[in-house]
């Protein structure tokens, strides 16, 4: 068996050596199809684990509360809202919470102005507990201070992106800068965080809850959202579910209401995006996947041709002694090779090609090439050849060898 | 006992609504180191005739006994491994694999047998020693001149030192000069102790051989020995 394979390889080589450029062309639509693969799995992977990464960053034991109002209610002028009674609800009621902070955004992007410049910047208001809940920490000066909150002080803090803009020396600390009409002396400068799929999480800035209620006025139209943090990770379901039924209980829905607020954890939105990424990596491998069929009877196609070609060849092994199964194994063997061969040019193509890619786009994050998929490339584009080569093998394999001598 | 023995071989082809009986009852035996010729005009059955001595073909009705085996009734790998064993073909167009050089032609029979590369081409050196064509070894077929191409398919026939040579019409493609070459190798292969069939319409050819067997419409019309021989 090893022999006759040992034989047939040589025999295969031989002869897809001697039609140089009929076997490429034979092979390209595997190299597309694969490449096509490769290159869409390399740039989802990167993209993935990348992702994966800024989420772990962000902290896998935080929760976010929003408020939530279904579509069919904001046609009718319903608008959900969290308020400062559902936080100290929470505060008060839910245990394992180790740091929690109410955020309240500014109702639109707000103008920031430092002398002569402006920036349009994500402006909210929160508490001291927000850097322990979100990780955020000043890299000059300090964070907020809960006397900052109480007494409503015009003091705010900036991200890297807006000190930027805004022209502000590198230390600016004690500088003021107008938001809204109002002028607020700047007591830190963040550390910067970086983009997290395509937000700028440096482009901010925090001023003190109160400070921002103030700002914002009527207190009853406020929408504040709550982040939280767990003690223990593995207390999360707890905690969310004694949350959701704090929570309908206080905007009182009956059982049949929906909730009117979502409930979010770090690992549900990397969940999420891991979930897109697969769905996309599964479209896309499927339409290319059919390039790799196509590739297949492509094969198939010049085996046949190839097989009625060598009629002769065929007749003359027979006649000195090849068995069915010679002849079988012969051009199996081509048909595999000729496949393996395309599978391998686009496993390196599609790889440049997700590299190149990767590199064009700025701030994408580098292709990687799971072993996976290498496994998966190979193995489907030898599982091609296989399946399209049997055909034109059995064609030869059967051929009648007084027949095939004859055939000119 | 005969190396090869033919009891009422019928070969019957059916064309259309018409059965044409190529080998119609033949009784024939041949022994071993016989150099013996089938001559016939077209269409008397000779190359059926060839077929079935050789294995590329059953036929329909009769016992082929080949060194005391039954072939009649074998299927085609069986048959495959019989040919590979027991016969040495030699074609009118010599039948050598295009892309394959002169060495590699000659090995080609052993492979199906699985004999390893070393042995093989120890092995294939020698039979093209024998046809005086070591220094041609790496030319392909189409560098070849005709004597040289049937003298490496002569050397591929003795590779295997098979019981018969059969060869088909063997000079037929080439000229008189290489035509008396051929032959004479023929003759001194028959001397050295092999069993030489030649499948020919040549009489110059068949008289070379020690024993004439003529066919006419698939049956054995004269079956005799050629002035000179004994």
């Amino acid at each position: 068996m090893l022999f006759a394979l040992m034989e047939s390889s040589r025999s295969a080589v031989a002869s897809v050596l001697a039609h140089g450029l009929r076997s490429f062309l034979t092979t390209l639509g595997i190299v597309i199809g694969v490449a096509g693969v490769i290159a869409v799995v390399s740039l989802t992977e990167g993209l993935s684990a990348s992702v994966t990464d800024q989420f772990q960053a962000l902290g896998t034991d935080s929760l976010t509360v929003r408020s939530y109002t279904p579509i069919k209610d904001r046609m009718k002028g319903i608008q959900s809202r969290l308020n400062d009674s559902d936080l100290s609800l929470i505060e008060t009621r839910v245990e394992g919470i180790s740091s929690i902070t109410p955020i309240l955004f500014a109702r639109r992007a707000s103008q920031v102005r430092f002398g002569s410049q402006t920036t349009f910047s994500q402006i909210f208001g929160t508490t001291q507990a927000y850097q322990d809940v979100a990780q955020a920490y000043a890299e000059q000066g300090r964070f907020l201070v809960n006397s900052d909150s109480k007494t409503r002080r015009r003091v705010c803090i900036l991200g890297e992106t807006v000190r930027e803009q805004l022209g502000l020396p590198r230390n600016a600390v004690g500088e003021y800068v107008e938001i809204g009409k109002e002028w607020f002396k700047v007591i830190g400068i963040l550390e910067p965080k970086g983009e997290l799929m395509g937000f700028d999480q440096d482009d901010r800035v925090i001023l003190p809850y109160q400070t921002m209620q103030s700002l914002l006025g009527n207190q009853s139209q406020t929408d504040i959202q709550i982040q939280l943090t767990v003690a223990d990770q593995s207390n999360i379901p707890v905690v969310v579910a004694r949350v959701r039924s704090l929570l309908r209980k206080a905007h009182g829905l009956t059982r049949e209401d929906d909730d009117d607020f979502r409930i979010q954890t770090a690992e549900q939105l990397s969940e999420t995006f891991d979930r897109i990424i697969t769905t996309v990596t599964l479209v896309v491998g499927g339409i290319v996947s059919i390039s790799l069929l196509v590739g297949g009877i492509g094969i198939m196609n010049i085996m046949l041709v190839s097989v009625t070609e060598r009629t002769r060849e065929i007749g003359i092994c027979k006649a000195i002694g090849a068995k069915r199964h010679h002849i079988l194994m012969q051009f199996l063997v081509e048909a595999l090779l000729l496949s393996l061969l395309g599978g391998i040019i686009g496993l390196l193509l599609g790889y440049g090609l997700g590299v190149l890619i990767a590199m064009s786009i700025p701030s994408f994050p580098p292709a990687t090439i799971p072993l996976w998929s290498i496994v998966l490339a190979l193995g489907f584009s030898a599982f091609v050849g296989i399946i399209f080569g049997i055909l034109p093998a059995a064609k030869a394999a059967n051929l009648d060898p007084i027949d095939a001598l004859r055939y000119e | 006992m005969a190396l090869i023995e033919f009891q009422a071989i019928e070969k019957h082809y059916v064309m259309g609504d018409q059965t044409v009986r190529a080998l119609d009852g033949i009784d024939i035996s041949i022994a071993s180191n016989e150099y013996i010729a089938f001559v016939g005009s077209s269409g008397s059955g000779k190359s059926t005739m060839m077929n079935i001595l050789g294995c590329l073909d059953r036929p329909s009705a009769g016992l082929y006994h080949l060194n005391g085996k039954n072939v009649a009734q074998l299927n085609q790998n069986e048959l495959a491994e019989i040919r590979n064993l027991e016969i040495g073909f030699i074609f009118q167009s010599f039948n050598l694999l295009p892309r394959a050089n002169a060495l590699s032609n000659v090995m080609q029979p052993l492979i199906y047998r699985g004999v390893a590369y070393k042995e093989r081409k120890k092995l294939a050196m020698t039979a093209l020693d024998r046809v005086n064509l070591v220094d041609r070894i790496d030319h392909l077929p189409n560098q070849l001149s005709g004597g040289q191409r049937q003298r490496v398919a002569i050397a591929r026939a003795l590779v295997t030192k098979p019981s018969i040579l059969l060869a088909d019409e063997p000079t037929g493609n080439l000229d008189s000069r290489t035509t008396i070459e051929i032959m004479k190798l023929f003759d001194e292969l028959q001397q050295e102790g092999h069993t030489v069939i030649v499948v020919t319409h040549e009489a110059e050819i068949a008289n070379h051989c020690h024993r004439i067997v003529e066919l006419k419409d698939g049956k054995i019309s004269n079956d005799h020995r050629p002035d000179g021989v004994s």
